[in-house]
């Protein structure tokens, strides 16, 4: 394994977890405005808050951590990406911005306000659909080099059926997901009426979350052809994945096991994913840029392999200890001890 | 839009996204270490008033910290999408400690996690203070690494430039450049100053608000010492900073002391005006420059003529420069009244003009922040990367710039009030009489 | 000297200023007569 693929190999990691802890988190934040707009909150707006409250800020640092270590592996992504994307990632940040502090505010000054809820709901439910455009446009065919530097055609993307299957994909995602997670917690938490809700809300959002998965796939082969036949490569970790998902559904349908499900799901999404970045190799951007001819010098490469080293020797305890205190701890998360400042 | 207007509109997006994070970046630097010393205080002198500061503070906490958190993410990105040019380069040779910022800022996400949510969990309360620890140094080290990649900026090395390519880079002597230690401890000094102060102005203003509760006595008292202490090393490492811009800076220092000729016995310019390239109405303190340069009254400081026309730093830093330093001698004068006058008893510092005159502590404390990094920032100009690359060589080639600025200016309204509101309204519903009241009947029995 | 300010006093100021912000932080006597 070269520097290259090690970085890369970090930083996607980091990616995933951000995809999974993110889409666990901006989902809830929708099931709550959800609940409150459908009057069921009774049912929900405590499990998920019990989840939510201690880690929330944890999520955001997935993602800073991502286009940090992006910038510090990869620099020529920054003027690649940079220039290109001042408009979606911009659009994004705004509402990762509403929605940390809009989040921030309902829980810690405002409990229970509607309007807060709604902001924060929604605009989590935007910032998978804003963030994935990256992911598309990361497929070549929307940026063309005018006069050295790269323009995005928005025209382009925006009459893609591809960004659209994306669009799609990362929502019903975010809400499978999240859905899974949640049935797990709240049976946990055993608070049956919220488990049999959320389970519903998994089965359904399981469906579409499947289709446009195998969708662009398919759509990839007239858009990317290169990229098609590479992911023909990895054939295996995808139907693995499918094979898992199958899994997860099963045991949803058949109420056994929530916690299994949810490491089913977790194992389905991280072959997909894996599967997809490794059949993106060597691309970082079709057809301009790829790892090798982005990449960082070498005592860079290596100063930060071993900060990152170091820093996961601080990071992993500290995460441990703070699943121990809250998402594993059995009186935490059934409600018996309240302790918030 | 022609690149001139994206890079006009890039540095205005640039100054308000950080003018804006500042504020809320002070506080998260600042505000755990009072948190910490209050706690301290309280477990220590087993005195339930400081143990109720910190846990209020902690609370209003958590509001800014979401705020900082959003728009420190904000600029994070920002950086790459109104600089490409300049983060393809700096991405290169100082990614390091931006990486390491993340770390810092992580292991203090965990951990404000933990300690929000276990307040009486712990039966032996040292417990939870230790848990604030990490709080509180993640948070400063944030402030250290990200404030390295700005002091790299102003003095950048650890790398050479062959034939327009990066040879020898070293990323660690890049993060330890001279800018850093004087930048860095002033960056933290400051934010924890700030912090004091306006936690002393809540206190102060609950005071004037007719409350008479030994509570915000105690508190006001705690925060104006630490103040006096965080506004006096400020003072000091600002001198150190002067120094340093002497040796490695000269045209950025020139400029903000409207020293135009290179000379010895050089004075130091206070206040004045500029009007057609004269200065007026200006006290000059005799050989202030060159103590302040080169710690010698007699030293020669280089002066404004050394550097060409286009390499000079707009003028108007100076008035910045002023503000900053008049506020800080300001607060320590004012914190060091109060303290005597509380040691003395005197009857001025308890009077309603002077409980005014902290409260205002508060809002000059934040300008003098946004002076200190509007001088910093300015002052480096024309350059991003000093004598590397120029900020207009560094801006995106996007059309979208001044759209985007409009968004962000909408956001930073709406984070802006809606962390007012949402504070006021926190502290306003549960008031701490009320608090220690409720505390009182909670442990029932217990022997207080 | 010119190097010793730049590079190392700055950090002592800083430490010092925090230890010495811990132990005058206790002294509360002025305003706690009333206990």
């Amino acid at each position: 394994m070269n520097l290259e693929i090690l970085g890369i190999t970090v930083l996607w990691t980091f990616l995933f977890g951000y995809i999974i802890v993110g889409a666990i988190d901006f989902g809830a934040g929708f099931f709550n405005a959800y609940s409150l707009l459908t009057g069921k909150q009774r049912i929900l707006t405590k499990v998920i808050q019990r989840y939510l409250s201690p880690v929330w800020e944890v999520t955001n640092v997935f993602l800073v951590f991502f286009f940090v270590g992006i910038i510090g592996f990869f620099p020529k992504t920054a003027f690649y990406y940079g220039t290109t994307l001042l408009v979606p990632v911009s659009i994004g940040v705004i509402l990762l911005a509403i929605r940390g502090s809009y989040y921030a505010f309902e829980t810690y000054g405002a409990r229970g306000h509607k309007g807060y809820s709604f902001m924060y709901g929604l605009a989590g439910l935007l910032i998978p659909a804003s963030l994935s455009i990256v992911l598309t446009i990361s497929e070549g065919g929307f940026i063309e080099i005018v006069d050295g530097s790269p323009v995005l055609d928005y025209w382009v993307l925006f009459t893609s059926p591809l960004t659209w299957s994306i669009v799609v994909l990362s929502i019903s995602a975010t809400l499978y997901i999240s859905a899974v997670f949640l049935t797990w917690y709240a049976n946990k938490a055993r608070d049956i009426e919220a488990t049999d809700l959320l389970r519903k809300y998994a089965l359904i959002w399981s469906l579409p979350t499947i289709i446009t998965a195998g969708g662009i796939i398919f759509e990839l082969r007239r858009h990317n052809f290169d990229h098609y036949t590479n992911i023909q490569t990895f054939l295996p970790m995808f139907l693995l994945s499918f094979i898992l998902f199958v899994g997860t559904v099963w045991l949803l349908w058949t109420r056994r096991n929530y916690g299994w499900a949810f490491g089913l799901l977790a194992g389905q999404f991280a072959f997909a994913f894996y599967g997809y970045g490794a059949s993106h190799y060597p691309y970082l951007l079709y057809p301009h840029l790829t790892l090798y001819d982005s990449f960082t010098n070498p005592a860079m490469a290596i100063a930060l392999i071993i900060a990152f080293i170091l820093g996961l020797g601080l990071l992993i305890p500290s995460l441990v200890l703070l699943m121990r205190l809250f998402l594993f701890n059995k009186d935490y998360v059934r409600g018996k001890d309240d302790f918030h400042v | 839009m022609g690149n001139e207007e994206a890079v006009f509109y890039s540095r205005v997006l640039t100054e308000l996204t950080l003018s804006f994070h500042i504020i809320y970046a002070t506080i998260g630097v600042g505000v755990p270490l009072m948190i910490m010393i209050a706690q301290w205080v309280g477990i220590r002198k087993n005195d339930e008033h400081y143990i109720l500061l910190a846990r209020r503070w902690a609370r209003g906490f958590v509001i800014t910290v979401a705020v900082g958190v959003v728009t420190g993410t904000a600029i994070g990105l920002q950086l790459s999408l109104l600089w490409p040019n300049f983060m393809e380069l700096a991405g290169n040779v100082i990614a390091l400690p931006l990486f390491m910022e993340t770390f810092a800022f992580f292991f203090e996400a965990i951990f404000l996690g933990i300690y929000l949510y276990t307040w009486d969990r712990f039966e032996n309360q040292k417990k939870h203070l230790l848990l604030l620890v990490p709080v509180a140094i993640g948070a400063s080290f944030s402030a250290v690494f990200i404030t390295m990649v700005n002091a790299f900026m102003n003095a950048p090395q650890g790398f050479d430039i062959v034939n327009g390519e990066l040879v020898n880079i070293n990323p660690i002597i890049a993060m330890f450049n001279p800018a850093m230690p004087t930048k860095v401890a002033h960056v933290v000094i400051t934010a924890y100053m700030t912090a004091a102060f306006v936690l002393a102005a809540i206190a102060a203003f609950r005071l004037l608000k007719g409350s008479d509760h030994i509570y915000h006595k105690k508190a006001l008292y705690l925060t104006m010492k630490l103040g006096l202490v965080f506004a006096i090393a400020t003072a000091i490492i600002g001198d150190f900073s002067g120094k340093y811009l002497a040796e490695y800076q000269p045209e950025k220092l020139a400029a903000a002391e409207w020293h135009f000729e290179t000379q010895e016995n050089a004075p130091l310019v206070l206040l004045g005006v500029m009007s057609d390239g004269e200065v007026k109405y200006a006290i000059e303190v005799p050989f202030g420059l060159s103590i302040l340069a080169h710690n010698n009254p007699s030293a020669e400081v280089i002066g404004l003529d050394q550097f060409p026309e286009d390499e000079i730093p707009p003028l108007y830093i100076h008035y910045l420069f002023n503000i900053m330093v008049f506020i800080g001698m300001w607060m320590v004068l004012l914190s060091i009244w109060y303290w005597v006058g509380i040691k003395r008893n005197w009857r001025s510092v308890s009077t309603r003009w002077f409980r005014w005159l902290i409260v205002l502590g508060a809002p000059l404390s934040f300008i003098a922040i946004e002076s200190g990094w509007w001088l910093a920032e300015v002052g480096r100009q024309p350059w991003i990367l000093r004598k590397i690359m120029r900020v207009e060589d560094a801006a995106t080639t996007s059309g979208q710039v001044d759209l985007m600025l409009m968004l962000f200016a909408l956001l930073y309204l709406i984070l802006g009030i809606g962390s007012i509101v949402v504070l006021r309204r926190m502290f306003r519903k549960n008031p701490v009489e009320r608090e220690l009241a409720d505390r009182q009947t909670e442990k029932g029995g217990d022997i207080q | 000297m010119v190097e010793f300010i730049i590079f190392y006093a700055p950090f002592i100021i800083l430490i010092a200023a925090i230890v010495v912000a811990f132990l005058i932080a206790p002294m509360d006597k002025a305003v706690n007569k009333e206990d």
